[in-house]
């Protein structure tokens, strides 16, 4: 790494720490704020260690329909009145639910974040959740599931993920498979609430313009009362039975073109190669540049879109390809394109230049990223349930732009070999 | 624009995507907020060089990092009839080589610095966008002129070009939704610009040629139709030197205007149903012809749509059939956003389509016959005024809400007078803009299930074979 490159990531890293205040309540909710005065607006983010991850067979998507249930009734709200509160402060704001945590934010102008605390408050401690008010939530779901059966490259997506992994949890979709939406109850929600929604398995970042001792004050006052119950970190569910052969799905739909994914069992974030595999997703497959658009798009004429991502989480993952073939019959070859390619990185380095370009990459969005408070305070967010430690995209970007050319070569090697393989086709319907 | 095909879905909103159906309004509490804060200060100026092409500039020195944009007045609604498309594969290929750079050194260079690029066109405009680090700025506006002034349009790369909208508009047809989209614009807009997508679909793709994108450039990318918006880390006065120093003697020209739509009110409601028996909900987009963005009472519209059905779960449409009755996940209405009148639209999915379509037609009913209330008003007031800093304040959102201000051709006191004109939107208007612009009974319908026409309900209708 050049001298220059290193000091320019190490100051944007240092503008975001010198303005972030860390503050923990006595019940353990986790306080961040990121100070941000250049405009005047903040964002006001709650996030808990409860996802997908966390489901029992026959439960799968309890989390996401909590999240759901949530926004519906507390001790002082009634339905409705998120949504109506929140619309008259002008607020930008939604919920979302993941493989590992689920979120909560509320970006306002900078005059109001306070509001978003309140409501926040009322939702880590104080939903109570009607048997009147499930069914029709529950069937608002249930439509919200039908749209990603209907939709050909979510139902790949979500069979070809459940291929690829047999044993981790993040086989399941997120939103549940139907049957189990189906089935769980107003009780099992109510039960999923008290387990997880505290203030011990939460943390909660303001960004913006705003004062971090007022903020401080503020969250003492709204999240003090509620008692802090630590949920024991779920276990770590350790490594998937080793592959020791490709894996194909096909999924048959009426569709006009076919799509291709293919992905490799990856290491998480604990091992030392993790971010070996982000650079050789973007040698091979991030932008034009990238070798197997140049092969596949540029040179050979078989695909029209490719991209590659390697993803980084605590457990151990997956390294993925994607690319819009131009026809089915091309398929084999543009397989045998995609082998070849990796095999030619595991055993031919990557140039300087693309050595550079990746640096230059994660420099850039390591400023483009400050252009957003709210942006960063996902961020923050996020490393802070996944590693425990806000600092961690921080920390993972200096270790990406830090990676050596024989380690990609290295990461290629271990990991990106057939007998690790999972191919997932989306292809018409047989005549 | 093209994106690449996602399939990555890991996380699920509660709510679905915000509509941005009414951007301009943010400008309205831009107004609101600049009236209150004299510590933001706008620093957006507007030059023009002497072959009529206008620079705007927002100088915005918080990040080491520069936006900009070329955006040429003529969009799809400009392509030739039989060339659809055209507009976005010129936008398209104009970043894809030029007579001294090959298409791989001009996305080599981008990608090697760390820049962000795009190209593509709507309706209203063919455009590209560039970020970068403030210090490649001059590199960036070098490749961005070169582009403008001298593109190859090299065959091979429109050949790869045409293949890849040819693939993304045979794709798009395996989307429920975009094929309703498909079919409600063929049938509201017949034989105008508006009937296809903005880039174009199979049919007119596979006859465009290399020469229609030529001449397209050659007749709409003129400086006197163009604007560049440049926002971040720039100095205005060394900006607009260095355009015209890359730009100056780019040669004005002669541009044609587009020939407006005029699709027909029916007299009676018509209904297409497209019956896929593999479905297990129904994909429902109905409405009538709408307005334009240039119209006098445009505000007005858009609050009424709002209020009707823009704001999510908690608009009238979204109380309805989603809070209520647990119908369906997304259900919006809003009127297009287009320089010529578009389309009113309401969409839905559902497994119970015959309630939700009731549903929505007797809030438009509500509305046209009684207006919003004073509460409702005041909500979107508040909502567009509250949350207008969060869209401005990023460098992106700068650039997206400068580019809309030019492109309509509001200049640049709008902003100021911006919160008067919203002040003055009363419900008395509110209610002439839903009698005048929302027409229940004059519907055009298409639904795409596994449903039949006794499913849906609806009587005394014409039927669309």
């Amino acid at each position: 790494m050049g001298f220059s490159f290193v000091l320019l990531l190490l100051a944007v890293s240092a503008g975001i720490e010198e303005n972030v205040h860390e503050h923990t309540l006595k019940n353990g909710l986790k306080v961040l704020v990121y100070v941000d005065s250049s405009a005047p607006v903040a964002s006001v983010n709650a996030y808990y260690r409860l996802g997908s991850y966390d489901e029992q067979p026959g439960h799968t998507g309890l989390s996401h329909m909590l999240e759901h249930m949530s926004f519906k009734r507390t001790d002082i709200y009634r339905p409705g009145d998120f949504d109506r509160i929140l619309d008259s402060a002008g607020a930008h704001n939604n919920g979302f639910t993941s493989t590992f945590f689920t979120g909560y934010f509320e970006n306002f102008a900078s005059d109001r974040w306070e509001l978003g605390l309140r409501l926040e408050a009322a939702r880590m401690g104080r939903c109570v959740f009607p048997d009147s008010e499930f069914e029709s939530e529950r069937r608002v779901v249930a439509e919200e599931r039908r749209l990603r059966e209907n939709d050909p490259g979510s139902v790949l997506w979500e069979q070809f993920e459940s291929a690829a992994l047999l044993a981790n949890p993040q086989r399941n979709p997120t939103i549940g498979w139907s049957d189990d939406i189906r089935r769980f109850t107003v009780q099992d929600v109510r039960d999923w609430y008290v387990k997880y929604y505290n203030p011990a398995n939460a943390v909660l970042v303001v960004a913006g313009d705003v004062d971090p001792e007022e903020v401080r004050a503020k969250a003492e006052q709204h999240f003090g009362r509620f008692k802090g119950k630590p949920v024991t970190r779920r276990d770590y569910y350790g490594i998937e039975p080793r592959q020791t052969g490709e894996r194909r799905v096909v999924v048959r739909r009426k569709v006009l073109m076919p799509a291709m994914l293919v992905a490799f069992h990856s290491p998480g974030a604990r091992d030392s190669l993790c971010y070996a595999g982000d650079v050789a997703a973007h040698v091979i497959g991030a932008g034009r540049s990238s070798r197997l658009h140049r092969r596949l798009v540029v040179e050979q004429g078989l695909a029209t879109n490719v991209g590659a991502w390697n993803s980084v989480e605590t457990d151990p993952g997956l390294f993925y390809i994607y690319v819009t073939p131009k026809a089915e019959s091309l398929i084999p070859l543009i397989e045998r394109a995609v082998e070849g390619e990796i095999e030619r990185l595991g055993k031919e380095p990557p140039t300087d230049r693309e050595m550079e370009r990746v640096k230059n990459n994660v420099l850039a969005q390591a400023f483009y990223s400050r252009d957003d408070a709210a942006g960063i305070a996902r961020f923050m967010a996020r490393s802070h349930i996944l590693f425990g430690d806000w600092r961690h995209f921080l920390i993972e970007r200096e270790r990406l732009a830090a990676v050596t050319k024989k380690e990609v070569i290295e990461f290629c090697r271990r990991f990106l070999v057939p007998d690790n393989r999972t191919t997932g086709l989306l292809l018409p319907e047989e005549r | 624009m093209r994106n690449a095909y996602s399939l990555r879905l890991t996380a699920y909103g509660r709510k679905p995507c915000p509509a941005l159906f009414l951007s301009p309004f943010w400008l309205l509490a831009f107004g609101l907020w600049l009236l209150t804060s004299s510590a933001f200060a706008l620093p957006l100026f507007r030059d023009s060089l002497p072959n009529g092409l206008i620079i705007l500039t927002y100088e915005d020195h918080r990040l080491p990092i520069a936006d900009f944009a070329l955006v040429c007045r003529s969009g799809a609604a400009f392509d030739p009839a039989g060339g659809e498309g055209t507009a976005d594969l010129a936008a398209d290929l104009l970043m894809r080589g030029t007579s001294t750079m090959p298409g791989d050194s001009v996305s080599g260079l981008i990608e090697l610095l760390g820049a962000q690029m795009r190209s593509g066109a709507d309706y209203d405009a063919a455009n590209v966008t560039l970020r970068c680090l403030a210090k490649d700025a001059d590199r960036i506006l070098d490749l961005l002129s070169d582009a403008v002034l001298h593109p190859a349009f090299d065959q091979k790369e429109f050949n790869r070009a045409r293949d890849r909208a040819l693939i993304d508009a045979r794709s798009s047809l395996d989307e429920p939704s975009e094929v309703v989209d498909y079919e409600y614009n063929r049938l509201l807009f017949g034989t105008h610009r508006y009937a296809l997508p903005a880039s174009g679909d199979t049919g007119s793709l596979r006859t465009l040629a290399r020469d229609d994108v030529v001449r397209f450039h050659q007749t709409h990318f003129r400086p006197n139709n163009c604007f560049v918006v440049a926002v971040g880390d720039i100095d205005r006065e060394k900006l607009v030197r260095a355009i015209e120093d890359r730009l100056g003697s780019w040669a004005p020209g002669p541009v044609p205007t587009p020939e407006p739509p005029s699709p027909a009110f029916t007299e009676r409601i018509r209904v297409k149903l497209i019956t896929r028996p593999d479905m297990n909900q129904s994909y429902v987009e109905f409405g009538h012809p709408g307005t334009s963005m240039l119209d006098e009472d445009m505000l007005a519209t858009r609050i009424m749509a709002y209020v009707l059905g823009g704001g999510a779960l908690s608009s009238r449409m979204g109380v309805a059939v989603r809070e209520q009755a647990g119908l369906a996940y997304d259900v919006r209405c809003w009127f297009d956003r287009r320089t010529l009148a578009g389309a009113f639209r309401a969409t839905v999915q559902t497994t119970d389509p015959k309630t939700a379509i009731r549903k929505m037609m007797d809030e438009v009913r509500l509305m046209r016959d009684s207006g919003a209330t004073r509460a409702e008003l005041l909500k979107a007031h508040n909502y567009y005024t509250g949350s207008f800093p969060l869209t401005y304040s990023s460098n992106r959102g700068k650039l997206r809400e400068t580019w809309q201000l030019e492109l309509y051709r509001f200049g640049l006191d709008w902003l100021e007078t911006f919160p008067d004109k919203v002040r003055a939107v009363a419900l008395a208007d509110i209610e002439k803009a839903a009698r005048d612009h929302l027409r229940p009974g004059h519907y055009l319908i298409v639904v795409l299930g596994n449903v039949t026409r006794d499913d849906l309900g609806l009587a005394d209708v014409e039927w669309i074979e």
